[in-house]
């Protein structure tokens, strides 16, 4: 082209001159003075910028423009409402409160926006001081307003009516003190009791809690050892590899600063964990060049992003990643340098213990791990004999494993990623492979291994450190507001259900099996016999807000035993919604969710710790205009009735008044001084005095407030209840490498000078001081080390050995067929070696719904209306083709165990034939299929039903006789909820009812034909599933269910006694006393196994 | 005089730029007088001869723009200075601070563009100043309009031209419509020229 041949001389010739006469300019510009003066008007058409927020000066207070009424023409036709212009635009007239989200337990910071006028919370809206969620949230966080103005919301207290039994859907109305009342007494009769079997009785059954140490604190402080965790069905497998690396629960990336983002997971667009957040920061990185790799046999909305998307074996995770470590080992960047971080492994990786362990060479020496000796316990000697014993996990064998044949292109770009990335990988190891599977925890030896050999496990910036590092857990502490001023001491019992001897090593309770082991005497008589002391009862169960008969596997079992009052004696389920479990309980007590009740919480987001403060919005609102409760204990209960939500209380107020006026009342059990105040020990403790006394844990946070509020009695309370949330501390990375000062001749731990006299050295260089360890030394320095009790990253966990699973106490897998059979417990279930015929199929279960992420999000409306027809079956197009499946075919898939060869039963479900998912494995998450027995149910003396998960659940139809259990569904969703669209609650939030278009919830309820397989090692649930699909009968339909229990309780019984190694006399304690017993301490007395033989 | 015609191109360049062409203006185009010295492919081209003009500027001009001015060409100079080609949208974009300078700021609602260094608000800011300058020279402030003139060429040198030319012979050559290729033409030399001129003062 020729531009500058063409001169046209436009500002000599008459060109320019022409053109001035048009003035066709758009004036694009104002002088600032012009902007300035639009500004400082009240209400502009628009903000300028879309992420405007108010500042925080003017949260108690803010006006703005009503966007519904702005459809009648904005504020240039009509001008804003006033007494002179009625016709206006309306203005609401705000407090802005700050809470947190609870519909996952990323815990991102939202903000309440509380009509004054209607004591309505119009809009939920991110929180911009949170620096977690950075104002952000995700579709869940917007959809709590429609959770709390759900027109099936449980309006107050009720009870099992008198004479009718569990799950048969009749209710009575009771007040809250009535409930606590029956509640109080059934506790206080096992402390009146106070033996060693009466404080195993009680079990706190707690789904996610998304509070940091509050939960625990119940049964710790009635001395009973009865919590149960949900985490056995969700991430136990994860944790245990972490456990077993860093004595850490779970790892803490730094997304936003890596170069390489290797997920097993859906971070960065659907739903892996702290979801909302990760994404955010892992779009940072990528930003900024970094590479994002997925291994997953789905190909998920992030997969579908990813640089590359890995579709391996689902279970073979282990053989990857070292496969990687194999390459790390004995391949050189381009420079010629080892791609080994020698500094950092020769320091901070516990490889001295193994090599001086020469027991444990020989042994795996014949095992066949390595084929000679280590010459002498140098460092060298032992890359050495890594590289020795990985060297056979080479291509050939990662991609017969993985069966990635064709793909080894992949393999290589992966490599070249992992070349590029130095240190600077970050993952998240938690569910996926790790809850998946049998020997799912070893994923997380073998991945960690690798990231351990690049140097990325160091911490720094762009790598991988650990969760304590990163959080902040003091919603446990807040005694020092109490009567006793201080901390319960440990529980001295140790609850079997939780905690069976089968399964010393597991992670987190063994709580899925509850209604196995509980309905199992032959099994209690068996440990009982043996010295052990199991009740054959739970007097109260309490699953807060959780539902397990939904959610956990072998849901019929789990009804089975809830009917059973013998076993139950009382259950209640503080829920803010109804759920499949509380349908089956005694009382449902009505608790709020993410802006109608406290809690502190903190995540492990990125690296630094923040917590956020969740409140009851309408309480907090009510208080700042002037309102005062009767009773200040109470509170959020009197708030929620006073603006119209209903009999809605929080777990803080509802414990703290059970314990102290139902429970304790005269404090002779000792319970009442941990939940009395101190400052009038005649009441509770309230919501302003247990958390300025939490809070206050925080140094930083506690000098803020102070300088904040300076004359205010709860400095600390006042100010998160203002802002919502706070970061105590930034960058915080490797602080394992933090040193501890040392002068020559004292040591200054924690502010305290302790002479060197004092202090004792191991043969691992840990230093102790009056027995307990400190620190580590490394070339004279002292550092604070990991949480480990050799204070390293322990490559080799020697108590393994110990509790009778030598093989596996280094990252291993098995390399053929005749490896596989002995080393079975690191196989998955759904091996490729079980799966044989052309209709068998390994079922990927485990992957959540961006939606549906917690059961108390079932009734959103918002929720539901984004989730109609997202959970058919996936099933490869290869695949389909050879079985003559179309897509919307119905399909029944049988789930058949591989470890008791026994059929559980089948569901049927929609087939999608899709190349977004690999060849020999189906995907249908568990997440979806909800059920509801009633529409609505009757209370006696009230005038309204109450509707019962209309928007989220189809009617079903259930049959079960002990053994065979059935489910079908009668009626959809539309029916049941247009007979009541002019719903009584919240009518005005509600008035589009009769829009819902949806009718139905795709996907069976597969959880309850799901048999138990609880891990022999870790003790998570290993939900994937071998399955035998074919076409469905003539009369299915989609969603029936069809399961044999009875073979679901024998699969149970097989994967306990074919795969654990239960502890045996040679053990003193029932699990190593180094790994922390999640939530409740205990004694080292409650530590000890009853069959011990040695010395004590 | 020449300031007056200089402003008058460059409110001309920034509307063809900044905006979709509506009827009314295309039609008010057409009616100047050396229309087919500035758009002499465009004046001879058939098309435009067997449409109306509202279904010419809806169905093939607004088309034409919408490729090289929002879906496949990318109008912004931090799109063309950054080394990671993003288009600074923030606070930090270099173009906010010589607005500042001079007590402008950018009506972005009107504007409809993502960042102030749209190649249309560009040559918007190219129009105040001559304009200024021209009223300089109206009151005999000499001075005063030669500081401006050398601002011009500043402005030119350290922004427009920066990217202008890149982004002028992209649209020259991907634009599927004589209208927008004889356009980016026009403004290419017109900077070029301009750049010549203020540089001989």
């Amino acid at each position: 082209m020729s531009f500058l041949e063409s001169r046209r001389n436009f500002l000599k010739g008459s060109a320019a001159a022409a053109v001035a006469g048009i003035a066709v300019g758009k004036g694009v510009f104002e002088t600032i003075a012009e902007a300035n003066t639009q500004q400082s008007t009240q209400f502009t058409n628009t903000p300028k910028q879309i992420n405007f927020y108010p500042p925080l000066e003017e949260w108690d207070d803010f006006k703005e423009l009503d966007g519904d009424d702005w459809k009648r023409g904005g504020i240039n036709r009509k001008g804003v409402q006033s007494p002179d212009n009625p016709d206006g635009i309306y203005v609401n007239d705000f407090v802005i409160v700050p809470t947190v989200c609870s519909n996952c337990e990323a815990g991102c910071g939202l903000t309440a926006w509380v009509d004054k006028k209607s004591m309505v919370v119009k809009k939920y809206m991110g929180n911009p001081l949170h620096t977690g969620s950075r104002g952000r949230n995700c579709a869940k966080g917007y959809a709590v307003w429609s959770q709390m103005y759900d027109p099936d919301r449980i309006p107050f207290p009720i009870r099992r009516a008198p004479g009718s039994k569990r799950g048969e859907g009749k209710w009575v109305r009771v007040t809250w003190d009535e409930a606590m009342k029956e509640i109080g007494k059934k506790i206080a009769e096992l402390l009146e009791k106070g033996d060693e079997v009466s404080r195993k009785m009680f079990i706190y059954h707690v789904g996610r809690p998304n509070e940091n140490g509050f939960s625990g604190k119940v049964p710790h402080t009635l001395g009973f050892d009865g919590f149960d965790s949900h985490t056995n069905i969700c991430s136990a497998g994860a944790r245990e590899g972490s456990i077993q690396w860093a004595n850490d629960d779970r790892n803490s990336p730094d997304w936003a600063n890596s170069r390489l983002v290797f997920l097993q997971s859906s971070h960065l667009a659907d739903a892996g964990h702290y979801f909302q957040q990760s994404a955010g920061y892992i779009t940072d990185a990528r930003k900024k060049g970094a590479k994002v790799v997925v291994l997953d046999p789905r190909l998920s909305n992030t997969a579908g992003m990813a640089d590359l998307w890995i579709p391996l074996w689902p279970g073979t995770e282990a053989a990857l990643y070292l496969y990687l470590a194999n390459r790390v080992l004995h391949e050189k960047n381009k420079n010629g340098e080892d791609l080994v971080d020698h500094e950092f492994v020769k320091n901070w990786v516990n490889w001295k213990k193994l090599m001086r362990d020469k027991e444990y060479l020989n042994f795996i020496k014949e095992k066949g791990y390595i084929s000679r000796l280590p010459k002498d316990e140098s460092y060298e000697s032992f890359i050495e004999l890594l590289k020795e014993m990985y060297k056979p996990y080479d291509l050939d064998f990662v991609v017969k494993e993985c069966k990635l044949e064709g793909q080894e292109y992949k393999l290589e770009k992966l490599w070249d990623m992992i070349v590029d990335a130095g240190p600077k990988i970050t993952t998240y190891l938690w569910r996926a492979g790790t809850i998946g599977h049998r020997g799912g925890w070893m994923n997380t030896r073998s991945g960690f291994l690798l990231l351990a050999l690049t140097g990325a496990l160091r911490g720094d910036i762009g790598g991988v450190s650990w969760h304590h590092w990163h959080e902040i857990s003091v919603n446990g502490k807040f005694f020092k507001a109490t009567v006793a001023g201080k901390a319960p001491g440990k529980v001295d019992t140790w609850n079997d259900y939780s905690w069976p001897p089968e399964y010393p090593l597991s992670t987190y309770e063994m709580s899925f099996l509850l209604p196995h082991l509980i309905m199992d005497d032959e099994w209690r008589e068996r440990w009982n016999k043996k010295g052990f002391k199991i009740a054959d009862r739970i007097a109260v169960w309490v699953p807060r807000m959780y539902n397990p008969v939904w959610i956990n596997p072998d849901g019929f079992r789990w009804i089975e035993a809830l009917k059973r009052e013998d076993k139950f004696e009382l259950t209640f389920n503080p829920s803010p919604t109804w759920s499949e479990t509380n349908w089956h309980c005694d009382f449902v007590l009505p608790v709020g969710l993410s802006g109608e009740r406290h809690d502190q919480q903190s995540s492990p987001t990125k690296p630094e710790r923040w917590t956020a403060f969740r409140q009851p919005a309408l309480r907090v609102a009510l208080e700042k205009m002037g309102w005062k409760p009767k009773d200040p204990a109470r509170a959020t209960l009197e708030a929620h009735i006073k603006a119209g939500l209903g009999e809605v209380w929080e777990e803080n107020e509802f414990w703290a008044n059970l314990f102290v006026h139902y429970v304790d009342p005269n404090g002779k059990y000792g319970v009442k001084q941990y939940w009395a105040s101190k400052e009038d020990p005649s009441r509770p403790i309230t919501i302003a005095e247990l958390y300025d006394a939490a809070f206050s844990n925080l140094p930083k946070l506690k000098k803020a407030a102070k300088a904040a509020y300076p004359n205010s009695k709860y400095p600390c309370y006042e100010f998160m209840r203002d802002r919502g949330a706070w970061t105590e501390e930034t960058n915080v990375y490797k602080p394992q490498e933090e040193e501890i000062k040392f002068d020559g001749q004292y040591y200054y731990i924690h502010g305290e000078k302790v002479p060197a006299s004092e202090v004792e050295k191991d043969e691992n260089d840990v230093l102790y001081h009056n027995g307990k360890a400190f620190g580590i030394e490394i070339d004279g320095k002292v550092y604070h080390g990991f949480h480990t009790p050799d204070k390293r990253l322990d490559f080799f966990v020697d108590w393994l050995k110990e509790y009778h699973w030598p093989e596996y106490a280094i990252p291993i897998y098995p390399k053929n067929e005749k490896e596989r059979k002995e080393m079975v417990h690191l196989v998955t279930q759904v091996h490729h070696d079980f799966i044989k015929k052309d209709n068998e199929f390994a079922l990927n279960t485990i992957y959540r719904l961006p939606y549906n992420i917690h059961t108390r999000s079932v009734n959103s409306k918002h929720l539901m209306e984004i989730s109609q027809n997202h959970n058919p079956i996936w099933i490869h197009t290869s695949d389909a083709k050879k079985l003559g499946i179309k897509r919307g075919d119905k399909i029944r898939v049988r789930i058949v165990d591989t470890v008791s060869g026994l059929e559980s039963g089948y569901f049927v479900a929609m087939a999608v034939p899709t190349e977004a998912t690999r060849p020999g494995v189906l995907a249908c998450s568990h997440h979806a299929g909800r059920w509801k027995l009633k529409n609505a149910v009757e209370i006696p003396g009230f005038e309204h039903k109450l509707g019962v998960l209309g928007l989220g659940a189809p009617l079903y139809k259930m049959e079960m006789d002990g053994k065979i259990g059935k489910m079908r569904a009668k009626e959809g969703i539309k029916k049941g909820l247009l007979k009541r669209k002019d719903t009584w609650q919240f009518k005005e939030i509600n008035k589009d009812l009769d829009n819902i278009w949806w009718d139905g919830l795709t996907g069976a309820w597969q959880n309850a034909v799901a048999p138990v397989h609880p891990d022999p090692i870790a003790g998570n649930h290993a939900w994937h599933q071998k399955v035998i699909i074919e076409k469905a009968k003539p009369g299915d339909k989609y969603g029936d269910i069809y399961v044999n229990y009875d073979n679901n309780f024998k699969t149970y019984q097989a994967w306990r006694d074919k795969l654990t190694r239960p502890i045996d006399e040679t053990n003193k304690w029932r699990r190593p006393i180094w790994i922390k017993r999640p939530a409740v301490p205990l004694t080292k007395h409650a530590y000890m196994n009853p069959m011990y033989k040695g010395e004590a | 005089m020449i300031a007056q015609n200089r402003s008058a191109m460059y409110g001309l360049l920034s509307r063809i730029f900044l905006l979709e062409m509506d009827p009314d203006t295309l039609a008010r185009l057409e009616k100047m007088e050396n229309f087919q010295d500035l758009f002499p492919n465009y004046f001879e081209w058939e098309e435009r001869q067997k449409r109306s003009r509202y279904k010419l500027v809806n169905e093939v001009l607004n088309v034409d723009f919408a490729d090289v001015a929002v879906l496949h060409l990318i109008p912004y100079e931090t799109f063309y200075t950054r080394e990671d080609g993003m288009i600074e949208s923030g606070g930090a974009n270099p173009v906010l601070q010589v607005y500042n300078d001079y007590g402008y700021r950018v009506d972005y609602e009107k504007a409809r563009v993502v960042s102030a260094d749209h190649i249309g608000v560009e040559l918007e800011f190219m129009r105040l100043l001559s304009d200024a300058e021209a009223r300089a020279l109206e009151e005999g402030d000499e001075e005063a309009a030669k500081q401006l003139r050398g601002e011009q060429k500043r402005f030119l040198q350290e922004h427009l031209l920066q990217f202008a030319p890149m982004y002028l012979i992209n649209v020259a050559e991907q634009a599927r419509t004589p209208f927008y290729k004889d356009a980016a033409k026009m403004a290419l030399e017109f900077l070029l020229e301009d750049y010549e001129y203020l540089s001989g003062q």
